[in-house]
């Protein structure tokens, strides 16, 4: 909220001529990082989902391939464990927009623990899904787009955590609460993309 | 215009619209693959 004041007060304040180095930009420089770093990483899905298409269209062949089992009913154990995380990471925003410290605190401690929770059941689908990357094209889109979403997952969990013990120790306030809110885009954008994910690969 | 990179509020309504528009979507095409 600093950042956005100064920036405001340069540019239309009493500061005549160009803005300050650093705050030409209208958006929070926190906010357009987490932004332009969420559009490149769809860029990144956008070239694995090609990739998953042209194997799954232009190969004619049956999706699972013959003799594989995808764990559909287990994905969607985990989708719904995801989905519940950005419920409880919005609970944890809200929260704290209210001053409500508890509810930051209970919201994310949660939202971490069910994205770790996420990431152990994923890991241990793909202990005991019987197949390995290397097998057949299907299975290497299979554990590239998977893993590439569990990838995405283990940085968002890096950023809950952080939150969390920040939370925990006290720092964000009704009016300084970025940093809850920038990872939590990011986490609702994990959840976006699993929900993608999860109806192309397992369901469609 | 919802917009879910300005704000962790509208990222959470624009997942929630999301998870509409897919289970629609999803609906749709296994529905239309029981009946043809």
């Amino acid at each position: 909220m600093e950042a956005a004041s100064i920036a405001h007060a340069a540019t239309h304040g009493d500061h005549h001529g160009p803005p300050a180095a650093n705050r030409s930009s209208r958006v929070e420089a926190q906010l357009l990082g987490m932004l332009l770093f969420i559009i490149s990483e769809v860029m990144i899905f956008g070239a694995f989902f090609t990739a998953y298409f042209f194997i799954r269209i232009a190969s004619g062949e049956p999706w699972p391939a013959p003799g594989t089992h995808l764990p559909e009913d287990v994905a969607g154990v985990n989708t719904a464990i995801l989905m519940s995380s950005s419920f409880t990471l919005h609970w944890a925003q809200t929260s704290i927009k209210k001053g409500n410290r508890f509810g930051l605190k209970a919201g994310i401690l949660t939202t971490f623990l069910l994205g770790c929770t996420f990431l152990f059941i994923q890991i241990n689908e793909y202990a005991n899904i019987g197949f390995a990357p290397q097998d057949h094209a299907q299975q290497t889109i299979f554990y590239s787009l998977t893993g590439l979403h569990g990838a995405h997952v283990f940085i968002g969990l890096v950023l809950l955590l952080i939150v969390t013990i920040r939370a925990f120790r006290g720092h964000y306030s009704p009016e300084e609460h970025r940093g809850v809110e920038i990872p939590g885009i990011y986490w609702h954008f994990v959840d976006i993309m699993w929900l993608v994910v999860y109806t192309t690969v397992y369901v469609l | 215009m919802l917009n879910p990179l300005r704000s962790e509020d509208e990222a959470f309504r624009f997942l929630l619209y999301a998870f509409v528009v897919i289970a629609v979507i999803v609906g749709l095409v296994l529905a239309l693959r029981a009946i043809l």
